[in-house]
Protein backbone atom coordinates (compact mmCIF):
# COMPACT_ATOMS: atom_id res chain seq x y z
CA UNK A 1 0.00 0.00 0.00
CA UNK A 2 1.41 3.24 -1.57
CA UNK A 3 -0.07 6.17 0.32
CA UNK A 4 1.62 8.73 2.68
CA UNK A 5 0.96 8.71 5.73
CA UNK A 6 -2.21 10.94 7.91
CA UNK A 7 -4.65 9.85 10.21
CA UNK A 8 -8.22 11.24 11.92
CA UNK A 9 -9.58 10.91 14.68
CA UNK A 10 -13.36 10.24 15.22
CA UNK A 11 -15.20 11.36 18.32
CA UNK A 12 -17.48 9.05 19.09
CA UNK A 13 -19.30 8.52 22.78
CA UNK A 14 -17.21 8.06 25.66
CA UNK A 15 -13.90 6.95 22.82
CA UNK A 16 -11.89 8.34 20.05
CA UNK A 17 -10.91 5.84 17.41
CA UNK A 18 -7.79 7.00 15.65
CA UNK A 19 -8.05 5.75 12.11
CA UNK A 20 -4.44 5.21 10.34
CA UNK A 21 -3.66 5.28 6.96
CA UNK A 22 -0.59 4.53 4.92
CA UNK A 23 2.70 3.64 6.05
CA UNK A 24 4.26 4.13 9.37
CA UNK A 25 7.95 4.97 9.02
CA UNK A 26 10.52 7.86 9.97
CA UNK A 27 8.11 10.13 7.98
CA UNK A 28 5.13 9.36 9.94
CA UNK A 29 7.13 11.39 13.12
CA UNK A 30 5.96 14.85 12.81
CA UNK A 31 2.20 14.49 12.77
CA UNK A 32 2.64 11.91 16.01
CA UNK A 33 2.67 15.29 18.47
CA UNK A 34 -0.37 15.71 17.16
CA UNK A 35 -2.04 13.01 16.89
CA UNK A 36 -1.62 12.81 21.12
CA UNK A 37 -2.79 16.49 21.34
CA UNK A 38 -6.04 15.52 19.62
CA UNK A 39 -6.98 12.60 21.79
CA UNK A 40 -9.54 13.97 24.43
CA UNK A 41 -10.91 10.78 26.51
CA UNK A 42 -9.88 7.94 28.27
CA UNK A 43 -10.75 5.41 25.86
CA UNK A 44 -8.83 5.32 22.53
CA UNK A 45 -9.25 2.99 19.57
CA UNK A 46 -6.32 2.28 17.11
CA UNK A 47 -7.56 1.48 14.05
CA UNK A 48 -5.13 -0.23 11.48
CA UNK A 49 -7.39 -1.04 9.35
CA UNK A 50 -6.07 0.86 6.30
CA UNK A 51 -2.42 0.93 7.53
CA UNK A 52 0.02 -0.03 5.11
CA UNK A 53 3.57 -1.01 6.52
CA UNK A 54 4.91 -0.56 9.91
CA UNK A 55 8.33 -0.59 10.02
CA UNK A 56 10.97 -0.90 12.94
CA UNK A 57 10.23 3.15 13.06
CA UNK A 58 7.03 2.95 12.85
CA UNK A 59 6.88 0.95 16.16
CA UNK A 60 8.94 3.33 18.00
CA UNK A 61 6.47 6.21 17.07
CA UNK A 62 3.63 3.97 18.05
CA UNK A 63 5.24 2.91 21.96
CA UNK A 64 6.31 6.15 22.42
CA UNK A 65 2.47 7.47 21.45
CA UNK A 66 0.67 5.00 23.60
CA UNK A 67 2.69 5.41 26.52
CA UNK A 68 2.39 9.44 26.05
CA UNK A 69 -1.54 8.83 25.81
CA UNK A 70 -1.88 6.30 28.21
CA UNK A 71 0.66 8.74 30.86
CA UNK A 72 -0.90 12.38 29.76
CA UNK A 73 -4.36 11.37 29.05
CA UNK A 74 -4.99 8.03 31.78
CA UNK A 75 -6.27 6.47 28.76
CA UNK A 76 -6.75 2.98 28.23
CA UNK A 77 -6.09 1.66 24.18
CA UNK A 78 -7.37 -0.82 22.22
CA UNK A 79 -6.35 -1.57 18.70
CA UNK A 80 -7.97 -3.12 15.92
CA UNK A 81 -8.13 -4.00 12.16
CA UNK A 82 -4.33 -5.23 12.04
CA UNK A 83 -3.05 -7.43 9.30
CA UNK A 84 -1.10 -10.59 10.00
CA UNK A 85 2.36 -9.30 9.80
CA UNK A 86 1.48 -6.21 12.08
CA UNK A 87 0.00 -8.43 14.59
CA UNK A 88 3.32 -10.24 14.67
CA UNK A 89 5.32 -7.11 15.33
CA UNK A 90 2.56 -5.82 17.63
CA UNK A 91 3.56 -9.53 19.07
CA UNK A 92 7.18 -9.40 19.07
CA UNK A 93 8.06 -5.34 20.29
CA UNK A 94 5.54 -5.70 23.19
CA UNK A 95 2.83 -3.07 22.15
CA UNK A 96 0.10 -6.06 23.69
CA UNK A 97 1.41 -5.20 26.54
CA UNK A 98 0.48 -1.22 26.36
CA UNK A 99 -2.64 -2.02 24.88
CA UNK A 100 -5.34 -4.54 23.99
CA UNK A 101 -7.02 -5.99 20.86
CA UNK A 102 -10.18 -5.05 20.34
CA UNK A 103 -12.94 -7.96 20.04
CA UNK A 104 -14.14 -8.34 16.52
CA UNK A 105 -18.17 -7.70 17.06
CA UNK B 1 34.78 6.21 -1.49
CA UNK B 2 34.50 9.89 1.01
CA UNK B 3 34.69 9.06 4.90
CA UNK B 4 35.65 5.44 4.37
CA UNK B 5 37.62 3.94 6.49
CA UNK B 6 39.84 1.15 4.86
CA UNK B 7 40.72 -1.82 6.42
CA UNK B 8 42.01 -5.12 6.28
CA UNK B 9 40.83 -7.17 3.58
CA UNK B 10 38.85 -9.66 6.08
CA UNK B 11 35.82 -10.80 5.75
CA UNK B 12 33.12 -11.82 8.50
CA UNK B 13 30.70 -13.92 7.19
CA UNK B 14 28.29 -15.92 9.25
CA UNK B 15 24.66 -17.02 10.38
CA UNK B 16 22.75 -16.93 13.70
CA UNK B 17 20.74 -19.64 14.58
CA UNK B 18 17.40 -19.15 16.40
CA UNK B 19 18.80 -18.49 19.96
CA UNK B 20 21.03 -15.63 17.95
CA UNK B 21 24.02 -17.98 18.23
CA UNK B 22 26.84 -18.00 15.39
CA UNK B 23 26.10 -21.08 13.76
CA UNK B 24 29.30 -21.34 10.60
CA UNK B 25 30.86 -19.04 9.01
CA UNK B 26 30.18 -19.12 5.50
CA UNK B 27 32.45 -18.25 2.11
CA UNK B 28 31.37 -14.84 0.65
CA UNK B 29 30.02 -13.31 -1.52
CA UNK B 30 26.88 -15.45 -0.58
CA UNK B 31 25.41 -16.41 -3.55
CA UNK B 32 21.54 -16.17 -4.08
CA UNK B 33 19.90 -19.75 -4.93
CA UNK B 34 20.19 -20.73 -8.55
CA UNK B 35 16.34 -21.86 -8.58
CA UNK B 36 14.57 -18.85 -10.40
CA UNK B 37 15.41 -15.68 -12.21
CA UNK B 38 17.65 -13.18 -9.82
CA UNK B 39 16.08 -10.18 -9.91
CA UNK B 40 18.39 -6.83 -9.28
CA UNK B 41 17.77 -3.34 -8.36
CA UNK B 42 20.28 -0.56 -7.99
CA UNK B 43 19.12 1.84 -4.93
CA UNK B 44 19.54 5.97 -5.74
CA UNK B 45 17.51 7.36 -3.25
CA UNK B 46 15.01 6.50 -0.37
CA UNK B 47 12.65 7.47 -2.90
CA UNK B 48 13.19 4.17 -4.97
CA UNK B 49 11.98 1.92 -2.13
CA UNK B 50 8.25 2.19 -2.86
CA UNK B 51 8.56 1.42 -6.52
CA UNK B 52 11.02 -1.60 -5.81
CA UNK B 53 8.78 -2.88 -3.57
CA UNK B 54 5.82 -2.73 -5.74
CA UNK B 55 7.98 -4.26 -8.41
CA UNK B 56 8.56 -6.99 -5.93
CA UNK B 57 4.89 -7.40 -4.92
CA UNK B 58 3.63 -8.10 -8.40
CA UNK B 59 6.68 -10.65 -8.52
CA UNK B 60 4.58 -12.89 -5.63
CA UNK B 61 1.39 -12.58 -7.53
CA UNK B 62 -1.11 -14.95 -6.01
CA UNK B 63 -5.10 -14.48 -4.33
CA UNK B 64 -4.68 -17.04 -1.20
CA UNK B 65 -3.98 -15.88 2.24
CA UNK B 66 -0.42 -17.48 2.01
CA UNK B 67 1.11 -14.99 -0.68
CA UNK B 68 -0.64 -11.93 1.12
CA UNK B 69 1.64 -12.74 3.77
CA UNK B 70 4.21 -13.39 1.92
CA UNK B 71 3.74 -10.15 0.42
CA UNK B 72 3.27 -8.18 3.62
CA UNK B 73 6.91 -9.95 5.09
CA UNK B 74 8.64 -9.06 1.84
CA UNK B 75 7.35 -5.44 1.81
CA UNK B 76 8.74 -4.92 5.57
CA UNK B 77 11.74 -6.86 5.21
CA UNK B 78 13.07 -5.12 2.09
CA UNK B 79 12.14 -1.41 3.83
CA UNK B 80 14.39 -2.73 7.00
CA UNK B 81 17.00 -3.82 4.71
CA UNK B 82 17.13 -0.58 2.53
CA UNK B 83 16.60 1.71 5.48
CA UNK B 84 19.70 0.11 6.98
CA UNK B 85 21.71 0.59 4.11
CA UNK B 86 20.35 4.30 3.36
CA UNK B 87 20.61 5.49 7.39
CA UNK B 88 22.66 3.11 9.20
CA UNK B 89 25.43 2.11 7.19
CA UNK B 90 26.98 5.52 6.01
CA UNK B 91 29.49 6.49 8.90
CA UNK B 92 32.20 9.19 8.70
CA UNK B 93 35.47 8.75 9.81
CA UNK B 94 34.69 8.72 13.73
CA UNK B 95 31.90 5.98 13.45
CA UNK B 96 29.28 8.75 13.42
CA UNK B 97 26.12 7.86 11.45
CA UNK B 98 26.24 10.11 8.51
CA UNK B 99 22.09 10.36 7.71
CA UNK B 100 19.36 10.70 9.76
CA UNK B 101 16.85 8.27 9.43
CA UNK B 102 13.97 9.79 7.22
CA UNK B 103 16.07 12.53 5.24
CA UNK B 104 16.04 13.47 2.23
CA UNK B 105 19.41 11.98 0.57
CA UNK B 106 20.83 10.48 -2.66
CA UNK B 107 23.68 8.06 -3.38
CA UNK B 108 27.04 9.52 -2.49
CA UNK B 109 30.01 9.05 -5.31
CA UNK B 110 31.33 5.89 -5.32
CA UNK B 111 28.71 4.77 -2.82
CA UNK B 112 26.62 1.57 -4.39
CA UNK B 113 23.24 -0.05 -2.39
CA UNK B 114 21.49 -3.10 -4.42
CA UNK B 115 18.50 -5.07 -3.24
CA UNK B 116 18.45 -8.48 -5.07
CA UNK B 117 15.78 -11.06 -4.99
CA UNK B 118 15.09 -14.75 -6.26
CA UNK B 119 11.64 -16.48 -5.98
CA UNK B 120 11.15 -19.73 -7.00
CA UNK B 121 7.20 -20.04 -5.93
CA UNK B 122 7.90 -21.83 -2.74
CA UNK B 123 10.62 -19.89 -1.35
CA UNK B 124 11.90 -16.27 -1.84
CA UNK B 125 15.80 -15.22 -1.32
CA UNK B 126 16.53 -11.47 -0.30
CA UNK B 127 20.20 -9.82 -0.08
CA UNK B 128 21.04 -6.24 0.34
CA UNK B 129 24.39 -4.92 -0.46
CA UNK B 130 26.13 -1.56 0.29
CA UNK B 131 29.46 -0.20 0.03
CA UNK B 132 30.18 0.68 3.50
CA UNK B 133 31.07 -2.59 5.21
CA UNK B 134 30.55 -0.68 8.14
CA UNK B 135 28.35 -3.44 10.11
CA UNK B 136 30.14 -5.56 12.54
CA UNK B 137 29.12 -9.23 13.38
CA UNK B 138 29.15 -8.03 17.73
CA UNK B 139 27.35 -5.47 16.47
CA UNK B 140 24.65 -7.80 14.77
CA UNK B 141 24.94 -10.33 17.93
CA UNK B 142 24.42 -7.80 20.33
CA UNK B 143 20.89 -6.37 18.59
CA UNK B 144 19.83 -9.27 18.18
CA UNK B 145 20.90 -10.39 21.96
CA UNK B 146 19.39 -6.79 23.44
CA UNK B 147 15.73 -7.86 21.29
CA UNK B 148 15.71 -11.09 22.62
CA UNK B 149 16.55 -10.77 26.22
CA UNK B 150 13.58 -8.36 27.02
CA UNK B 151 10.11 -8.89 25.95
CA UNK B 152 9.12 -5.00 27.38
CA UNK B 153 8.11 -2.64 25.31
CA UNK B 154 11.25 0.26 25.03
CA UNK B 155 10.47 2.50 22.97
CA UNK B 156 13.66 3.30 21.29
CA UNK B 157 15.31 -0.04 21.48
CA UNK B 158 18.23 -0.14 19.26
CA UNK B 159 18.76 -2.76 16.45
CA UNK B 160 14.80 -3.78 16.11
CA UNK B 161 15.13 -3.97 12.02
CA UNK B 162 17.92 -6.23 12.34
CA UNK B 163 15.62 -8.35 14.95
CA UNK B 164 13.06 -8.43 12.43
CA UNK B 165 15.13 -9.73 9.53
CA UNK B 166 16.42 -12.34 12.06
CA UNK B 167 13.28 -13.32 13.55
CA UNK B 168 11.61 -13.40 10.29
CA UNK B 169 13.97 -14.67 7.69
CA UNK B 170 15.22 -18.14 7.09
CA UNK B 171 19.11 -18.75 6.84
CA UNK B 172 19.50 -14.91 7.74
CA UNK B 173 23.30 -14.10 7.20
CA UNK B 174 25.33 -11.06 7.60
CA UNK B 175 28.39 -10.88 5.37
CA UNK B 176 31.12 -8.00 5.63
CA UNK B 177 34.36 -6.65 3.53
CA UNK B 178 35.16 -3.96 6.78
CA UNK B 179 35.48 -1.06 4.82
CA UNK B 180 34.15 -2.16 1.27
CA UNK B 181 30.64 -4.00 1.57
CA UNK B 182 27.89 -5.47 3.66
CA UNK B 183 25.18 -7.89 2.31
CA UNK B 184 22.77 -8.87 4.56
CA UNK B 185 20.29 -11.61 3.06
CA UNK B 186 17.79 -14.68 4.41
CA UNK B 187 14.72 -16.37 2.69
CA UNK B 188 11.19 -15.95 3.41
CA UNK B 189 9.31 -19.18 2.85
CA UNK B 190 5.52 -18.95 1.12
CA UNK B 191 4.33 -21.29 3.61
CA UNK B 192 6.10 -20.47 7.14
CA UNK B 193 6.93 -22.91 9.93
CA UNK B 194 5.73 -22.23 12.92
CA UNK B 195 8.59 -21.60 16.09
Amino acid sequence: MEQSFKFDIRKGIGSDTIQFYGNIDAQADQHFDDLIRQVSTNRVIMDFSTTGRINSMGIALLLRSIKSIKTEKNAEISIQGLNQINTMLFKMTGIFMLASEARAN
Amino acid sequence: MAHMKKTTRHIHGFRLNRNGAIVCIPGSPLALPQRGRVHEWRVMSPEDKETIIAHLERLLDGADDAHDFLRQRAALLVDEMLENALYAAPRDAGGGQIFRKGAKRGVLPGEQITLRCAYDGERLSLEVSDSWGSLTPETVRRFIALNLASEGADTDRAGRGLFFMWRLMDDFYVSVKPGEETSIGGALPLYPHSD
